[in-house]
C-alpha cells in the first residue's frame, strides 16, 4: 500500500550505482546517487514491511470481502455481505462499546497513574534504580502469565485476595470478586492499566530526564510553587513523550489480545467481548474467517481515524515536538 | 500536502502496530509460523524418488503423541519399502489455522487426523472412507461410530478414538450428607440441598457453560430430558420444549445456588480440579478424569488422607428417561489429492497397519482415552479394568451432530443462549431466536 511506494525508483539503480559509487568522477551521477541514496538505505525495510505487514494485511482486506468457506478457501467477492453480517450483529455494538470502555478506561488510567510514578522515580533517592527496575516487571512479564496471576488473585475459591483478606481477618467467608459481567470487565482493566503503566512511565521518565534543571532553577528563583512548576515547566515539555506513548498505547491496548482471552474468553454472552477477542472466536470457533476479517477491517479503520488525528496534529505543530 | 502525508504516515503506523499487536489481522498470519511445531525431520524429502510419500497432519492429544508418532512413522517406514510417510503433530490450538492455510495454499495433507469433517467435506475436498480404507479395516470399526460421519448416504470419515462423559461424585461428602447417589433430576435437586446443607462451602454440583464446551452441558441435559438437537428427520429442533423446560432446570440449579459459582467462565479444568480438591461433590466429567486427578495429585505431592474418595455412576435423567452418556469421537479423512492408484493403496496400507488390533489398542491407551473398534473395546478392556465399563458406556453414547454443516453455528448459538440464561434471560426466547437462525 502507501508504504511501498518509495520503493519503487530505489529498486532499478539500486545495484547499478552502490558499486560504481567510489569512482564517480561526474557531479551529476553524484548527484543522481545523492538523490537515491535514501532510498537503498531504507529499501530493506520496505521489502520487509511489504512481505510481513502489507501483504497479511492486504490479505485480511481481500477475505473482508469474500466469501470464505469454513475450510478457508475463498469463493469470489460478496458484495460487503461479510461487513453488513457482522453491522447487523447484536452482539457487534455491544462489543464495540467494550472495546471503546475498555481503551479509554485503560489509556487514560494508565497515563496519569504513569505520569505520577514517573516523576515520583524522576527525583532522586536511596534505591532508584532498584525502584525503577521493578517498575518495568509487569511490562516485561508476558501477557498470559499476568492475567492468569490476576485470575488466580480474584478467584473466589483459591484466590489470594480472599486468603489475604481473611488471615487479616477482614472478611469472614471468601467473597465472589467477580459477582458480575461488569465486575470481571473492571478486573480486566484493571489488569490493563497495571501491564500498562511502566510504558507510560519510562516514556514520560525520558522525557523528564531531558529537562534542563536550570528551568527549575529560575522558577524557583521566581518564588514558583511545586504545582506552578508542574504545570508550566514540566507537562509542556513531557507532553510530546506522553503524545506519543498515548498514541502508541491507543493501538496497543486496542489490539490487546491475550489480558482478555486469558481470563474470560469474552464470556458471558460478549460481555467481556473486545473487537480482537470477538473476531478471533468468529474466525476459530465459529468458522466465519469473512466476517472476522471484516471486524478486523473495521477495528483499523477505527484505528486509522486515531491515528490521522495524531499525524496531522503533529505534523502541523513541525517535527521538532515529535 | 501535510494532510496527505498525515494519512499516509498514519496508514503506516496502523499497519506497523496493528501487525505487531498480535492477532490484529490474525487470519492469516499464524500459518506462517505453525509449522514449526512440525515432527523434526518429517519434511525432509525421501531421498530415493520410487517411494511413494504420504504426508499425515495429525492432532497431539497430550504429551505422549508426538512421541507414539514418531515411533510409528519409524516403524511403518521399515516394515513399507516403497512408501516414505510423514507425519506432522500439531497441536490443537493451531491445527485448524495449520490446515486451513495449507488448503488454501494447494498443500492439504492426505490424512488428517481432527475431529471436525463436514467443512472440509462441504468444499469437496475429502474422498468417501470405502476409497481410501480396506474393507477388513473398515468392518473393524463399531458402525454407530462410522455413522457420525455419514453425509447423504457416504461415510466421509472414519473414528480413531473416542471419550464418554459420566457423572462423578465424591462418596464421602455424599456419605456425610445423607445422600443416594441421585439417578433422576428430583433426586439430584434434593441431593443439592442436603449437600449445601451439610457445608455451604461445598459447591454440590459443577456445571461449564463456558465457550470452552458449554454446548456438552446443553447435551447433558437435553439428551438425559428425552430430546435432541435434530428430530428423526435431521431437522434442528433446538426449541423444542424439553429442551427449553431441560435448559430451564440447569440454570435453576445454579439460581438455587448448588453450582460453581460462575458456569460462564470456569470451564471443565476448573471444575476437575474443584472437584480433586473436595469443594466439589457432583460433576459430570470425561473419562480422563481419573488420570488427570492422578496427576494433579503426584504433582503436588498430595498426601494420601487429603485425597478424596470418587466413584462415577450414570447421568441423572429427567423421570423415566433413559439416562444418556456423552460421546466425543475424532476421525482419520483423506483429502482428495488426484491419488493415484497406487497411492490410495498405500493409503490402504498406511490405515491397515495403525489400526491392526494390538497396535491400535496402544494407541488409544497411550492418552488415555477409548476406542473406536470392537476388537481395540476388547483388548482394552482386558488390560485395564478400570477401563471396561467405560467400553460398554462408549458403544452407547450420543454424539454431536457435527456432521451438519450447521453444527459450529449451533454449538456457539447454545453456549450464548446458556450464557445470556446465566445472566437472566428467558431460556424459551432464546432458544426460538436461535432457532429461527440455524433454520433459517
Amino acid at each position: 500500500m502507501s508504504t511501498k511506494t518509495p520503493a519503487a525508483p530505489a529498486k532499478a539503480p539500486t545495484a547499478k550505482h552502490s558499486q560504481k559509487e567510489p569512482r564517480l568522477p561526474n557531479p551529476s551521477s553524484k548527484k543522481l546517487f545523492r538523490t537515491v541514496e535514501p532510498y537503498i538505505w531504507i529499501a530493506p525495510s520496505i521489502i520487509l514491511m511489504a512481505i510481513f505487514i502489507v501483504t497479511p494485511i492486504f490479505k485480511v482486506f481481500q477475505l473482508s470481502m469474500s466469501k470464505v468457506t469454513r475450510a478457508g478457501q475463498l469463493k469470489g467477492f460478496n458484495n460487503f455481505e461479510n461487513f453488513t453480517k457482522v453491522l447487523k450483529s447484536p452482539a457487534f455494538s455491544l462489543v464495540l462499546k467494550n472495546t471503546i470502555v475498555w481503551t479509554i478506561a485503560v489509556v487514560i488510567i494508565s497515563t496519569v497513574l504513569g505520569f505520577i510514578l514517573a516523576l515520583i522515580l524522576n527525583n532522586k533517592f536511596h534505591g532508584r534504580k532498584i525502584a525503577r527496575a521493578i517498575v518495568v516487571f509487569p511490562w516485561a512479564t508476558t501477557l498470559v502469565i499476568q492475567a492468569s496471576v490476576w485470575n488466580f488473585i480474584i478467584n473466589k475459591d483459591y484466590g489470594t485476595l480472599n486468603t489475604l483478606l481473611m488471615k487479616f481477618g477482614l472478611i469472614s467467608a471468601p467473597v465472589n470478586w467477580t459477582p458480575n459481567p461488569t465486575a470481571y470487565f473492571a478486573w480486566e482493566i484493571a489488569c490493563g492499566i497495571f501491564v500498562t503503566i511502566p510504558f507510560v512511565t519510562f516514556c514520560v521518565l525520558s522525557g523528564l530526564q531531558s529537562i534542563d534543571s536550570s528551568y527549575y532553577e529560575a522558577a524557583t528563583v521566581d518564588g514558583a510553587g511545586y504545582f506552578q512548576k508542574l504545570f508550566n515547566i514540566t507537562l509542556p515539555l513531557v507532553k510530546s513523550s506522553l503524545t506519543v506513548s498515548t498514541v502508541l498505547n491507543i493501538i496497543y491496548v486496542f489490539n490487546s489480545f491475550p489480558i482478555i482471552w486469558t481470563m474470560t474468553k469474552g464470556d458471558p454472552a460478549n460481555r467481556t467481548d473486545t473487537l480482537v477477542t470477538y473476531l478471533y472466536k468468529l474466525a476459530f470457533y465459529n468458522g466465519k474467517q469473512g466476517e472476522a476479517s471484516a471486524v478486523s477491517v473495521i477495528g483499523f479503520i477505527i484505528l486509522l481515524m486515531c491515528a490521522s488525528v495524531y499525524m496531522v496534529y503533529t505534523l502541523r505543530k513541525g517535527d521538532d515536538d515529535l | 500536502m501535510k494532510k496527505i502525508l498525515a494519512t499516509v504516515l498514519a496508514s503506516a503506523m496502523v499497519l506497523a502496530l496493528a501487525a505487531c499487536g498480535g492477532g490484529g489481522g490474525g487470519t492469516s498470519t499464524p500459518a506462517t509460523s505453525n509449522p514449526a511445531t512440525s515432527n523434526p525431520g518429517a519434511s525432509v524429502p525421501s531421498t530415493s524418488g520410487e517411494k511413494i510419500p504420504i504426508k499425515v497432519i495429525a492432532a497431539e492429544y497430550g504429551q505422549n503423541t508426538k512421541q507414539w508418532w514418531a515411533d510409528f512413522q519409524s516403524d511403518f517406514n521399515g516394515s513399507h519399502d516403497n512408501i516414505d510417510l510423514t507425519v506432522e503433530t500439531v497441536s490443537w490450538n493451531d491445527i485448524y489455522t495449520v490446515v486451513n492455510a495449507r488448503i488454501a495454499n494447494n498443500d492439504a495433507p492426505d490424512i488428517l487426523n481432527i475431529d471436525v469433517f463436514a467443512d472440509y467435506q462441504a468444499d469437496d475436498l475429502l474422498l468417501p472412507a470405502k476409497d481410501f480404507v480396506s474393507d477388513e479395516t473398515y468392518a473393524k470399526m463399531y458402525p454407530a461410530f462410522l455413522e457420525q460421519s455419514n453425509i447423504d448416504g457416504t461415510v466421509w470419515a472414519i473414528p480413531d478414538l473416542a471419550s464418554a462423559r459420566a457423572m462423578y461424585y465424591n462418596k464421602d461428602i455424599l456419605d456425610a450428607a445423607g445422600v443416594e447417589v441421585p439417578t433422576t433430576w428430583d433426586e439430584l435437586k434434593a441431593a443439592c440441598e442436603k449437600i449445601k446443607a451439610y457445608d455451604s462451602s461445598i459447591y454440590p454440583w459443577g456445571i461449564d457453560m463456558t465457550t470452552d464446551e458449554g454446548q456438552a452441558a446443553f447435551a447433558y441435559y437435553i439428551w438425559n430430558n428425552g430430546s435432541d438437537f435434530t428430530d428423526a428427520s435431521g431437522n434442528w429442533i433446538l426449541n423444542d420444549p424439553k429442551n427449553v423446560e431441560a435448559i430451564e432446570y440447569a440454570i435453576s440449579l445454579y439460581k438455587d445456588g448448588y453450582t460453581n459459582t460462575d458456569p460462564a467462565t470456569e470451564t471443565r479444568y476448573m471444575l476437575q480440579d474443584l472437584f480433586g480438591a473436595g469443594k466439589l461433590a457432583m460433576v459430570i466429567g470425561p473419562n480422563s478424569i481419573p488420570t488427570y486427578i492422578a496427576d494433579n495429585y503426584a504433582k503436588a505431592e498430595t498426601p494420601e488422607e487429603e485425597q478424596i474418595n470418587y466413584a462415577f455412576a450414570a447421568i441423572p435423567t429427567n423421570g423415566s428417561n433413559p439416562s444418556v452418556s456423552a460421546g466425543v469421537m475424532d476421525r482419520f479423512m483423506c483429502f482428495d489429492n488426484g491419488h493415484s492408484d497406487e497411492k490410495l493403496e498405500a493409503i490402504k496400507q498406511f490405515f491397515d497397519f495403525f489400526y491392526e488390533d494390538e497396535r491400535y489398542s496402544e494407541w488409544v491407551l497411550m492418552e488415555g482415552f477409548l476406542p473406536a473398534t470392537s476388537a481395540g473395546g476388547e483388548i482394552v478392556a482386558a488390560s485395564d479394568p478400570s477401563m471396561a465399563p467405560w467400553v460398554d458406556i462408549v458403544g452407547s453414547c450420543k454424539f454431536y451432530p457435527t456432521a451438519k454443516a450447521e453444527w459450529a453455528d449451533v454449538k456457539q448459538g447454545v453456549i450464548n443462549v446458556e450464557q445470556q440464561a446465566l445472566l437472566g434471560g428467558n431460556v424459551q426466547e432464546l432458544l426460538d431466536n436461535l432457532q429461527a437462525e440455524i433454520a433459517g
